[in-house]
């Protein structure tokens, strides 16, 4: 029992200490994390380039961040299995998706974009969540790593001064809500309108976009405005108070699904049958409009910049086609998408084909320059009348959309309202 | 801890470790490569968090569902000072002040009730807290958040962000758990353990129950509020999503898992809680709930008691290798071998909640 002398111990342990402080320096950062001795930025080899997306894979936003790694995964797995992309410095690259699960919360999301930079990725892309995303937007911009075409209606990210490395792929809240008010302004008759909104930024976003669009128009009047909390299980009461207000068209800024649904009900059970208008997160067929009965309002509306496969006007889409057989081959995603961020991904991956298309140089430098100067781009199950346009500074990518009306089975575009 | 007991009970041994486990702690950012020193500095946030939560339910035997609440309060208090420009003492001071006040007064209030009521009340904190930070968007940014940096290494050192940054987490967390362990070896770590095994016989030693539960959860509070200060410092920006009660339950697995009523274990729990979520994402990032899932229902069925309870078990399972084959003729080894390890089981025990000579 007594072998062990006190000299002994303490030598011991400091021998051990010494011996793992020395191996571990061989460790020791070489420079600042750049790697390759031709200047080119990690993550991007002369056959190959990386990109990661860290969204939520698990959690209560699983859904539509599944489909944010489906698409692009989608997307490249077929242009690798072609060969991959010729660069615009010559060389043809294959594409690797690497994804990481932030379950939304911002902590684990900084800790994923970390662990990019650690594995060599080149750049993040296609991430969903406001929070998750601006939990690593400080770091990405003194880390100078692109964080680009991300999922998020947050204005900030398409600011190019504040988010130099940043770009937002779908459109912000206020385009959505504006595309609505003009069509409804556009529209010969009276028509009297209640606003329930979400009480953040979200909400607001909408209310406000909309209210822009209708400033001028003397044919629609605001009859009605509540709001409700985004951890609220029923907004009876609000929608009660906007039935008695006699509107006849209701823009239902909501990003809930199960409380839209129950809205949908709801508004039927006292009688009250508006046309709708809902956001273009929360407007999915078979995921809300079947469920909450919607063939019984006069129309529901919605925004889209994508073609919608459920819908039976693009079942025989070359596009739709195409994308459903890749998701099922290279996204392993073999059901139906159930939300649209599997189209919005998609599209992310042929805007990011282009970009690489136009860069000069393997940096990531190059990349950004070439990124932000896409304009024009009809990606893949695209409607007409959208396109990704890069160039403009505090938009996003997508900033144009189409209103469309609910059919009874899915969406088809809505020339005019009524 | 208890593997180098042997080595521990030699008093010059004990303070040579402290001081290679000192050094090692210096030179660790400067050596380690960045991810390495992010992931210890998160570790570092969620074992002060863990610590927490440990005083309370580990050692008093209350259970606290919404520590996450503290840790966001102090993040916001945090973010809210860092943005109006207060020295950054000052802020540190406020987050752990308002954290703990906001948790005395509710503890004055909870620690009243008994058993589940308490953690009702608790459950109520971070449920409440998200919608709250939400509507007070000109104190929390509201929903897209509000960042805050303070924690990027100034010119005048000369290091990297990151190695700035463990220096704060490490001065901090290094603090608490000294202060935490000072705290459960002293009167007030035997008046929690009296709380928690008996309230009646706690009464009858002239220790009230009520303020010691009040005080426990304080302390935690207080943690919970420097825990925050450590999340901003490390991730620089907080939301709403920060303190979403799913995260108390991950807390609430984490110290479990690290061992309830150990401040070793808090330290492991607060590993846990970065690490498992970085291994499942290399495994599969389509599975990480299912294996997070698994591996907590693996290390609870084999270590019941916590990762801390590791190197004891290890211990149990040598001997009783050793000891079978030898069983034929027991007097030779059995009565040399088998007091010891006991003894320092109830060493451990002794070291880890009460106090030390």
């Amino acid at each position: 029992m007594k072998i062990r002398t006190k000299p002994g111990g303490v030598l011991g342990i400091v021998a051990m200490a010494s011996i793992v402080a020395l191996s571990l320096s061989g460790c020791t950062r070489g420079g600042s994390g750049q790697g390759g001795g031709s200047g080119a930025s990690p993550g991007i080899t002369d056959t190959s380039i990386t990109l990661g997306i860290t969204t939520p894979l698990s959690g209560a936003t699983a859904g539509p961040g599944t489909c944010t790694v489906a698409g692009v995964s989608a997307y490249f797995g077929a242009v690798n299995a072609a060969g991959g992309v010729k660069f615009g410095d010559g060389k043809t690259r294959t594409v690797t998706i690497k994804s990481y699960d932030d379950a939304y919360d911002p902590q684990k999301s900084l800790a994923n974009f970390q662990q990019m930079v650690s594995d060599n990725v080149f750049a993040a892309t296609a991430g969903l969540g406001t929070p998750t995303n601006r939990a690593y937007r400080d770091a990405a911009i003194s880390e100078k790593f692109p964080q680009v075409l991300v999922m998020t209606g947050d204005p900030l990210f398409s600011d190019q001064k504040q988010s130099p490395w940043q770009l937002g792929f779908v459109p912000i809240y206020q385009n959505e809500g504006a595309a609505f008010g003009k069509l409804l302004a556009a529209s010969k008759d009276q028509h009297k309108v209640a606003l329930l909104s979400q009480n953040d930024d979200y909400g607001k976003g909408y209310v406000s976009g909309f209210k822009e669009a209708i400033k001028d128009a003397s044919n629609i009047s605001v009859v009605g405005e509540q709001t409700y909390e985004a951890t609220d299980t029923s907004v009876d009461a609000q929608l009660t108070q906007l039935a008695s207000s006699g509107a006849d068209v209701f823009f239902n800024a909501m990003s809930v699904t199960p409380l839209t649904i129950a809205a949908l009900q709801k508004a039927q059970q006292i009688g009250w049958k508006p046309s709708w208008f809902l956001p273009s997160n929360t407007s999915s067929p078979t995921a809300i409009l079947e469920p909450g009965g919607a063939a019984a309002y006069p129309g529901i509306y919605s925004v889209s910049f994508a073609k919608a496969p459920q819908s039976p006007a693009f079942a025989k889409d070359p596009d739709v086609v195409k994308f459903l057989s890749e998701l099922k081959q290279y996204g392993n995603y073999p059901d139906m998408p159930a939300f649209p961020h599997c189209m919005w991904s998609y599209m992310v991956g042929a805007t990011l084909e282009q970009a690489f298309k136009n860069m000069t140089s393997p940096t990531r430098d190059s990349f950004m320059t070439a990124l932000r100067n896409i304009k024009g781009l009809q990606a893949p199950l695209m409607l007409s009348g959208t396109s990704i346009d890069t160039t403009v500074d505090g938009q996003p990518a997508v900033s144009s959309v189409i209103v469309q009306k609910y059919n009874g089975k899915g969406y088809a575009t809505a020339e005019n309202f009524g | 801890m208890s593997t180098v007991s042997p080595v521990l009970r030699n008093r010059s041994a004990r303070i040579a470790l402290t001081v290679v486990v000192a050094i090692a702690l210096i030179a660790a950012p400067l050596l380690l490569p960045a991810f390495a020193n992010q992931t210890l500095v998160r570790i570092g946030v969620y074992a002060v968090a863990v610590l927490g939560l440990n005083i309370v339910m580990g050692y008093t035997g209350q259970v606290n569902l919404g520590q996450i609440f503290f840790v966001g309060l102090g993040a916001y208090v945090t973010a809210y000072g860092v943005n109006h420009g207060w020295n950054i003492i000052v802020v540190f001071v406020a987050a752990c002040a308002i954290a703990g006040i906001v948790g005395l007064l509710v503890a004055l209030a909870a620690a009243r009730l008994g058993g589940l009521a308490i953690a009702m009340v608790t459950i109520a904190l971070p449920i409440v807290g998200v919608p709250l930070a939400k509507r007070l968007s000109e104190f929390t940014g509201g929903s897209q958040g509000i960042s805050a940096r303070f924690s990027d290494a100034p010119d005048w050192s000369g290091l990297y962000s990151d190695q700035w940054q463990f220096y704060i987490v490490l001065l901090v967390t290094a603090a608490a758990f000294l202060l935490a362990r000072s705290l459960v070896q002293g009167k007030y770590g035997r008046a929690f353990g009296v709380v928690r095994e008996n309230e009646a016989v706690a009464a009858s030693m002239g220790v009230s129950p009520y303020r010691t539960k009040v005080l426990a959860f304080t302390i935690a509070s207080i943690l919970g509020g420097a825990s925050g200060f450590l999340y901003l410092a490390a991730v620089q920006y907080t939301s709403p999503e920060t303190l979403s009660f799913g995260h108390s339950i991950s807390l609430l697995a984490a110290m479990v898992i690290g061992g309830a009523g150990s401040i070793a274990g808090s330290l492991i729990g607060g590993a846990y809680y970065v690490f498992v979520p970085q291994l499942t994402n290399a495994i599969d990032p389509s599975f990480t709930t299912l294996s997070q899932g698994a591996i907590l229902l693996v290390v609870l069925f084999l270590l019941p008691e916590g990762l801390v309870s590791l190197p004891r078990v290890i211990r149990r399972l040598g001997r009783r290798r050793t000891a079978r084959p030898t069983s034929g003729n027991p007097p030779q080894t059995a009565p040399a071998h088998h007091p010891v390890p006991e003894a320092a089981r109830e060493g451990l025990e002794n070291t880890e909640r009460q106090d030390r000579p």
